[in-house]
């Protein structure tokens, strides 16, 4: 274990760290464009430039490797300054400077680090008028990529993401030295399943995401740690939110599952955050409805769920650790309701941890592990459909969007017969008939955890309050819990349901919440590991 | 023996391209020199210029799916050199090195010259597609200088008159 | 000098097998082969050859840099890529005697042990390409190259790889790169390509003329070649000699003569009876030498000393006429042209030198333009890039404006204001008309 000092601070690091690295561990930052600590070493950028004792010429920290007794001087070096300086000019020699029209602005590198690197007496003695791409500089590279080529600064971390990561290679240089510009070839569209990764990577506004450009200023931004409910893989990623409206979804570290990326299909659900069911909807028999309030409701509903002789109630994989198991108490083991979990495989998804491995999805939702380890059954589309056509005086769809199955002709003509009673997050043609209704927050408003396809139970956190009307469904299923007096269930709070499951689940024995977080601190984007 | 001129193949032509069996096997020929068929990509590349006169994307794409290589990087490399071209030619390319040597020794009254003979200039060709003025670097025969290469061939310490000359019997050859 | 490197020159069909055999050729390799690698490498060392391409580093030292327990293969690549302005001395010897590369080439492969050789020829020199295939499917037909080099049982496959037009790949790890089928982009480093080169393995790299020099090492000893020049500056070396000279072209001197008598000795002095301004030393990258440092030996130690290299030997002799803001312009347009464009400093740099001298030439010099040349060169030097390319332009760049900087002041003195336009850097209009003369 190589000891070194890095401006006077002393840190002990890995064989093989480089500098970059070591300098963070002793709470250093080095600035750098080119480097990513999940792509390949380069050293194209120069800006991380650092001065080694014993050594006549300014090092790059990013190849450079620690040794132990090495003495590195980064910000208290004169020269080292003096050389940044110089790299940042010649970066900023054609960089249009466009920081105000530009979505980038608050989250790029080149910013941060013209302040960080410039000292403030420092004027540019440039004064030629700048090189430009004509035709590349507001073009759509592919569905969900934006380039503006007049602003890319040459790090290449976009085409080594295709060519390392991702493993399509779609992107490329054309041309070189300060005539080069990236792109596809012969012009086709960048439809890498990744390809919004390309625009993270990207340190500047050359690429950007298409989908989120000028929607939100990024320094409005907040950003809450959560899971990404697309597959059973389990990205960690955070909602980036402001003023109760989901914005983005973009990568959080877990060098286990999904280092610094998400797939396509994954980050653009975000905005399905955005919808929450409204309030609790009864529909009469003769087909007029009313919404009365959540206490008046969950006390019909109550009474409703008691009444029914036979009961069958459809779960989801799409649902927390703890509202399954809540769900599993409340309906099964109280109400001796039928519980089935309908799993949908939907298209295969995959996604590379940090150690180059491909992980790969089971099905299409984050849970069905976790319902699998909480005793549910689990069923498939034909499983459901046998399931649905049992008589029952009372379904309960816990989560309308479970399978698709739910919305297709024949399951709708099975819900018809008999009490149907709906939780869902978004509008469902089950809405047409069902005698309740009742208005879910998303995934955005919720606390809890999923269990990864890998066994990985992981934490989400809520980012915002639901709007009125919407309830999580844990906070649904403790209203329920007490007016069927069952005391020991009726807790809100998600945090307080897992620690009945961590008593008397074996699944869950030995973890601990706090614990279940992954990296939750904002530092992801200060970490410029998304630029 | 004058200097060939370049057929370069109609884009047409070249949407789809199938490597003929001695393409195929010239080809088969030059993976035996590499440990890796990915450093056969440049020799791999000539051989299609010369075959088609210019790479072509359809060309790219060939060449890609016989060494196992993506079109985008094929590309990359192909216009990372300057010698390849990425639209079809004219009958000669007339490669003017500017660099000093050759400057000092009068390129710049070569492309004067020829601008006023061929009216057009560097990057430019003429309208029945026989000449085509590139600028180059330094072609390494600063003692001749000044230098211009035409398609393959050499043409040192020229001037005016000699280029004239050089002109006169290059547009002669019938196609 | 009696010439070894171009003894070939002027003979009829010198590039035959038969002639090059005629002339005592292979002996060399017969000779390294009953010597044994290790002795070869030995020969050389005490040879104290110095790299001809450019950086002068000692050639038999440089082999002695691959790992001894290496297990794989290992490659030598010979670089033919010739780019350097100013230089055309390898496709001289090529065109002459291409048997005697071919002749280097197999020593040092059996020195460092490599059953495989790549000859990296610039992609412009199709003539000396088919050159060299004509005279390795000879050397093959005559079992001098193959799996049994003249009987020693010792395997070598020589193969030409053609580039297609980068002066960067003139740079070992660059042309590495274009070898393995990839954009010339230097690498980092270390690693060397002693330690891992081509395709990952141990290579070394040799120019055209260091190779050219083994045979005759090996038939007539280390010492022989010690004797001429003078200590670590060893040796022939072929000069190209071009610009504002009578007889431009290449002369094979000993290592340390003046370049005073390369140009007004063996190149009959400057054309038109006008005199010498200034000349680059060793190829366009090498600080500009004035008229009055023409005393200077042309040797790796005298070159450093007067603050300039050997470099690769190439002579660019400018007479009194030439504007050398002009030479600064045109030097720059080739250096941003051929800028690989990966790292920050020569890529933004070299443009922008481009953009700065174009302006003065247009009339519209500033003040402070002298200093920001001074300062971009600066600062895309001395280790601030991945490759040398960042060195090659800003050391003559800098050493124009040092050495002539009355030049640049007194067009600035004259200028006006410049309109906001962008200088395209490519294509490029050419050299002004008149330019030198």
């Amino acid at each position: 274990m190589p000891k070194l000092t890095i401006d006077g601070r002393e840190v002990e690091v890995a064989q093989g760290t480089n500098l970059i690295e070591a300098a963070r561990l002793a709470g250093i930052a080095i600035p750098y464009f080119c480097y990513h600590p999940y792509l390949s070493v380069v050293g194209q950028c120069r800006i991380c430039l650092v001065e080694i004792e014993g050594q006549p010429r300014l090092a790059i920290a990013c190849a450079t490797p620690a040794v132990d007794g090495m003495v590195v001087r980064s910000q208290t070096s004169s020269r080292v300054r003096e050389a940044r300086e110089a790299v940042m000019e010649f970066l900023l020699a054609n960089h249009p400077l466009d920081c105000p029209v530009c979505d980038q602005a608050g989250e790029c590198l080149l910013q941060d680090h013209s302040m960080s690197e410039q000292g403030p007496q420092f004027s540019t003695r440039m004064v030629e008028t700048r090189r430009t791409f004509p035709g590349l500089e507001r073009r759509l590279l592919g569905p969900h990529v934006v380039q503006n080529q007049n602003r890319c600064i040459h790090c290449s971390r976009c085409i080594r993401f295709t060519q390392e990561i991702s493993e399509t290679s779609q992107l490329t240089y054309v041309s070189r030295g300060n005539r080069a510009y990236i792109d596809t070839f012969d012009g086709r569209p960048f439809d890498d399943p990744f390809s919004a990764c390309a625009a993270d990577v990207c340190p500047v506004g050359a690429l950007t995401v298409r989908e989120f450009r000028f929607r939100k200023r990024a320094w409005k931004l907040r950003s809450t740690p959560s899971i990404c409910p697309g597959c059973s893989i389990g990205c960690n990623l955070w909602i980036d939110h402001h003023e109760r409206t989901v914005y983005r979804f973009t990568p959080r570290e877990n060098p286990d599952v999904n280092a610094t990326w998400l797939c396509d299909y994954g980050r653009f659900l975000a905005e399905s955050l955005n919808s929450h069911g409204a309030t609790a909807t009864l529909r009469e028999e003769d087909g007029s409805t009313s919404s009365p309030p959540v206490e008046e409701a969950t006390r019909a509903l109550a009474l409703e769920l008691k009444a029914a002789r036979t009961l069958r109630v459809v779960a989801s994989a799409n649902l927390s650790n703890e509202e399954l198991f809540l769900a599993r108490e409340i309906f099964a083991s109280h109400l001796h309701g039928e519980l089935v979990t309908p799993v949908w495989p939907g298209e295969p998804r995959r996604m590379k941890n940090a150690r180059g491995e491909w992980l790969a999805s089971s099905d299409a939702h984050p849970n069905a592990n976790g319902a699998r380890r909480l005793g549910l059954e689990l069923v498939d589309e034909g499983g459901l459909a046998r399931f649905l056509y049992g008589a029952a005086d009372l379904t309960v769809l816990l989560d309308a969007f479970a399978h698709p199955y739910l919305a297709s002709e024949e399951a709708l003509q099975l819900l018809r017969v008999g009490h149907t009673l709906v939780f869902t997050q978004r509008e469902h043609p089950t809405r047409e008939f069902a005698r309740w209704t009742l208005g879910v927050a998303s995934l955005a408003c919720n606390d809890g955890t999923f269990t990864s396809g890998t066994e990985r139970v992981q934490r989400f956190q809520a980012a915002f309050a639901p709007p009125r009307g919407a309830l999580p469904l844990g906070r649904w299923f403790a209203l329920l819990a007490r007016e069927l007096g069952l005391a020991r269930l009726a807790v809100a709070a998600p945090r307080d349901v897992f620690q009945l499951m961590v008593s008397q689940e074996r699944a869950f024995s030995g973890l601990a919440w706090e614990e279940l977080a992954g990296a939750d601190t904002d530092s992801y984007r200060e970490h410029q590991h998304v630029g | 023996m004058s200097t060939a001129p370049i057929h370069a193949a109609h884009p047409e032509e070249l949407h789809e391209v199938r490597f003929d069996p001695t393409m195929e096997s010239q080809i088969a020929e030059l993976l035996t020199h590499y440990p890796v068929p990915r450093a056969a990509l440049l020799p791999v590349l000539w051989l299609c210029q010369n075959r088609y006169g210019w790479i072509a994307p359809g060309v790219i794409e060939a060449v890609a799916a016989r060494l196992g290589l993506a079109p985008a990087f094929v590309q990359g490399v192909v216009t990372f050199y300057t010698m390849f071209h990425t639209t079809p030619p004219a009958r000669y390319v007339l490669q003017v090195c500017t660099t000093l040597s050759c400057s000092v020794c009068g390129a710049g009254e070569l492309l004067a010259h020829l601008k006023e003979r061929l009216g057009i200039g560097p990057g430019e060709r003429t309208p029945d597609g026989t000449f085509q003025i590139v600028g180059v670097q330094c072609l390494g025969a600063c003692g001749g200088a000044p230098v211009v290469q035409v398609n393959d061939d050499y043409y040192e310490n020229l001037d005016p008159a000699k280029l004239d000359a050089l002109l006169d019997e290059l547009a002669a050859v019938k196609e | 000098m009696e010439p070894t490197l171009l003894k070939a020159r002027g003979l009829e069909g010198s590039r035959t097998l038969s002639s090059y055999l005629s002339r005592g050729g292979y002996e060399g390799l017969r000779r390294a082969l009953a010597l044994g690698p290790q002795e070869v490498t030995k020969y050389v060392i005490d040879s104290e050859l110095r790299g001809r391409g450019g950086a002068g580093f000692p050639t038999g030292r440089k082999w002695t840099f691959i790992p001894k327990d290496h297990p794989g293969p290992r490659y030598l690549v010979c670089n033919a890529d010739e780019s350097e302005p100013g230089t055309f001395k390898d496709r001289e010897i090529i065109e002459h005697d291409p048997h005697l590369v071919i002749e280097g080439i197999a020593i040092a492969s059996f020195a460092i042990g490599a059953h495989t050789a790549y000859i990296y020829i610039r992609g412009e020199f199709v003539r000396w390409a088919k050159v060299l295939e004509t005279a390795l499917a000879e050397a093959r037909q005559e079992k001098i190259l193959g799996p049994d080099v003249l009987g020693s049982g010792y395997p070598l496959e020589v193969w030409v790889h053609r580039g297609a037009g980068a002066y960067i790949c003139g740079e070992e790890t660059s042309l590495l790169e274009s070898l393995e089928g990839k954009r010339g982009f230097p690498r980092l480093k270390p690693p060397f390509p002693a330690v891992v080169g081509a395709f990952g393995m141990p290579t070394i790299i040799n120019n055209v003329e260091t190779l050219a020099c083994l045979p005759s090492i090996l038939t007539r000893g280390p010492a022989w070649f010690a004797s001429i020049g003078r200590p670590r500056n060893t040796g022939p070396k072929l000069f190209s000699v071009s610009g504002h000279v009578v007889r431009p072209g290449v002369v094979e001197l000993p290592l340390g003569v003046t370049f005073r008598e390369i140009i007004f000795e063996h190149c009959g002095g400057i054309r038109g009876g006008r005199a010498l301004k200034a000349f680059f030393p060793g190829g366009s990258s090498a600080p500009v030498l004035t008229a009055a440092e023409v005393d200077t030996k042309a040797d790796f130690d005298a070159c450093a000393e007067a603050g300039t290299m050997l470099g690769s030997g190439g002579v660019i002799v400018l007479d009194e006429t030439v504007d050398m803001v002009e030479v600064a312009a045109n030097l720059a347009h080739f250096y941003a042209h051929e800028s690989c464009g990966q790292c920050t400093p020569c890529r933004e740099g070299s443009d922008w030198l481009v953009d700065i001298l174009e302006r003065i030439l247009d009339g519209h010099g500033r003040p402070e333009d002298p200093d920001t040349i001074l300062r971009i060169c600066r600062f895309a030097s001395q280790g601030m890039t991945i490759c040398p390319l960042g060195d090659a332009f800003s050391l003559p760049i800098s050493s124009i404006v040092n050495k002539f900087r009355d030049e640049f002041e007194r067009r600035i003195a004259a200028a006006t204001p410049a309109p906001q336009k962008k200088q395209p850097v490519l294509p490029w209009a050419g050299p002004r008309p008149g330019f030198g003369r």
